[in-house]
């Protein structure tokens, strides 16, 4: 049964894909109540910070927890460049990203010889200093008093609509989520793979492990940058309580109870632990416990997250129509 | 006389008091095939692993082809035409068969990430050789038909042969095989012994740690003994097996 039901989406992934960005994209025409945008908004931002942490933990097998503080290096790059520089939101957000992958390559390269569940503490430690450094770097971030009216995203006195802001967001994730398949499924993605399989095998098959890692960790804070100044310049608001260890569980656990090595999985789990909080708000604190469950019962069933784990491309390559097995047949019928 | 591929001068390596290796000077020749043979903990799999860099040795150098690599990383070792396989296998279980020859061919491809991302002509040519070069490794090997299977789910014997199909993708002067017979049935030795041969016409040259007398007797041209870390023998098959340190080494003393 579920064999059928994988078989039946690796089959039609491309049409279940369109169908699934159709609706992203009626979504804001059908609902224009400001507050279901703004969830809407919400749910991208998380899908982004939720793929850059499945980069790093469910290809990469590498446990990331501190993760809101590369999401909080984002932010605070793009807010001080908007606000001190009259920057425009092109290169903040590159600016965001590029900050963010450094910082990446500083935490990555002198920890990540350690195994990975040392690693995973680091990551933990480190998403603490970056708050410590929000509240008390008075001068470059205003401290616990945050960053406020920073610009919205546009073009000189031109602003966005929040309509058109949603729309930029989901072209970010769309743009990640096509990276991510392509670096996956290429000569780097079987590195990257192979590493998290098996080090010393990858290893003696001539891949650096090391350079791997540091290369994976500094692409995926890189992404988690990318949705920090996104979210500074949306939200025009920032202060170090949006990036404390409370947000870097909520991303793992979207990433994890999604699905680790898919996709869709970080989509699944994002929107899910997004939207689920605003249905269950008058529930007020019960909404803790179903989550709590939600989480166990997943960890339970599928430890991988609910999608986690499946590879679409490998179950049509068994079933026979795999793209690169067409090509094959055609090239042969010709000659 | 051919040239040398790879030498050990006096490699030794100690593990805290423990010495595991000591003073192993070995040599093989282009297109040889070089048994180490030796009972239980005689120091076979470490010397291995000095060679192909998983440790590094306390004394000692390796040379392959002249060229120092004595405490040189594994992928950089490999990368030189050196590959080796696992006493237990070592396969990536969520690649698929095909996926871990690709793999193996990692360190003669080049396509790097931005070539990745942006799909680049480069990129897709380079994808689809050692796409192909992978297939032709999987027919050799008689994988082909399981390509798209998950390595480890391949019976015991195939993971083995898929081991040696990923090691023969990175192009090696020089294949080493750790104990390539372990956990195998008479018929499947003998298969094996069938395909080291087929390698070795390929022009590969072969090291191999094993176990089964038969299978080295039969294939190797030359041997040595290994015994508590020390080279106890040296010489062609029938030299060994007449050898009175070698029996005793393997049988124990007479009274």
């Amino acid at each position: 049964m579920a064999r059928k039901i994988l078989q039946g989406w690796a089959k039609w992934e491309k049409y279940i894909n369109a169908f699934l960005l159709l609706v992203a994209v009626v979504f804001p025409i059908l609902f224009t109540r400001p507050y279901l945008i703004n969830v809407g908004v919400m749910c991208l931002i998380y899908v982004l910070l939720s793929l850059s942490l499945n980069i790093l933990t469910g290809y990469m097998g590498i446990t990331g927890l501190g993760w809101a503080g590369f999401f909080g290096i984002g932010a605070y790059t793009a807010a001080i460049l908007a606000t001190r520089f009259q920057v425009n939101f092109l290169l903040t957000f590159l600016a965001a990203a590029v900050v963010s992958a450094i910082f990446g390559l500083i935490i990555g390269l002198p920890t990540l010889k350690l195994s990975g569940r040392y690693i995973a503490i680091v990551t933990m430690a480190f998403c603490e200093i970056m708050r410590t450094l929000e509240v008390n770097l008075d001068g470059l971030t205003r401290g616990s008093r945050g960053i406020p009216n920073i610009p919205k995203i546009g073009f000189g006195e031109f602003n966005f609509s929040r309509t058109v802001q949603y729309y930029l967001i989901l072209a970010i994730v769309v743009l990640t989520m096509i990276v991510i398949t392509r670096l996956m499924n290429s000569r780097v993605g079987r590195g990257i793979l192979s590493v998290k399989d098996d080090d010393i095998a990858a290893s003696a098959m001539g891949v650096n492990p090391f350079r791997y890692k540091v290369m994976t960790f500094a692409i995926a804070a890189m992404f988690a940058g990318l949705a920090g100044a996104f979210y500074a310049h949306y939200i025009g608001f920032i202060d170090p309580t949006s990036f404390t260890f409370d947000q870097s569980t909520i991303i793992i656990s979207m990433t994890i109870i999604g699905g680790l090595g898919n996709v869709m999985g970080s989509v699944l789990g994002a929107v899910t632990l997004t939207v689920l909080p605003e249905i269950l708000r008058p529930l007020m604190d019960v909404r803790q416990i179903v989550y709590g469950v939600l989480m166990v019962i997943t960890m339970l069933v599928r430890p991988m997250g609910v999608l986690g784990g499946f590879n679409l491309r490998h179950i049509r390559q068994q079933m026979g129509i795999g793209k690169e097995e067409k090509a094959r047949e055609l090239s042969s019928t010709e000659n | 006389m051919s040239s040398v591929v790879l030498r050990t001068e006096n490699v030794t390596q100690r593990f805290g008091g423990l010495c595991a290796v000591s003073n192993a000077s070995i040599e093989v020749r282009e297109g040889e095939i070089v048994g180490i043979i030796g009972p239980n903990g005689a120091g076979k799999s470490t010397l291995f692993n000095d060679i192909t860099g998983l440790y590094t040795p306390t004394e000692g150098k390796i040379y392959f082809y002249d060229q120092d690599i004595t405490g040189k990383k594994p992928y950089e070792i490999t990368k030189l035409g050196l590959a080796r396989t696992f006493q237990n296998i070592r396969l990536f279980p969520t690649m698929t068969v095909l996926e871990n020859v690709m793999l193996g061919a990692h360190c003669r491809t080049k396509a790097n990430l931005l070539d990745v991302v942006l799909h680049t002509r480069r990129n897709k040519k380079e994808e689809q050789d050692i796409r192909e070069r992978a297939l032709d490794i999987l027919r050799i090997t008689e994988l082909y038909d399981f390509r798209y299977n998950y390595a480890t789910s391949l019976p015991y014997g195939m993971q083995r042969r898929l081991e040696f199909a990923r090691a023969i993708a990175s192009n090696p002067k020089i294949l080493m095989f750790d104990e390539p017979a372990a956990g195998m049935n008479e018929e499947e030795t003998q298969d094996l012994n069938v395909f080291i041969k087929k390698l070795q016409d390929m022009g590969y040259t072969i090291l191999l740690i094993e176990h089964d007398m038969k299978l080295v007797m039969n294939i190797c041209e030359r041997i040595y003994v290994l015994d508590h870390g020390a080279l106890i023998s040296h010489g062609t098959p029938e030299q060994i097996r007449s050898d009175p340190r070698v029996i005793e080494a393997y049988l124990g003393k007479e009274e």
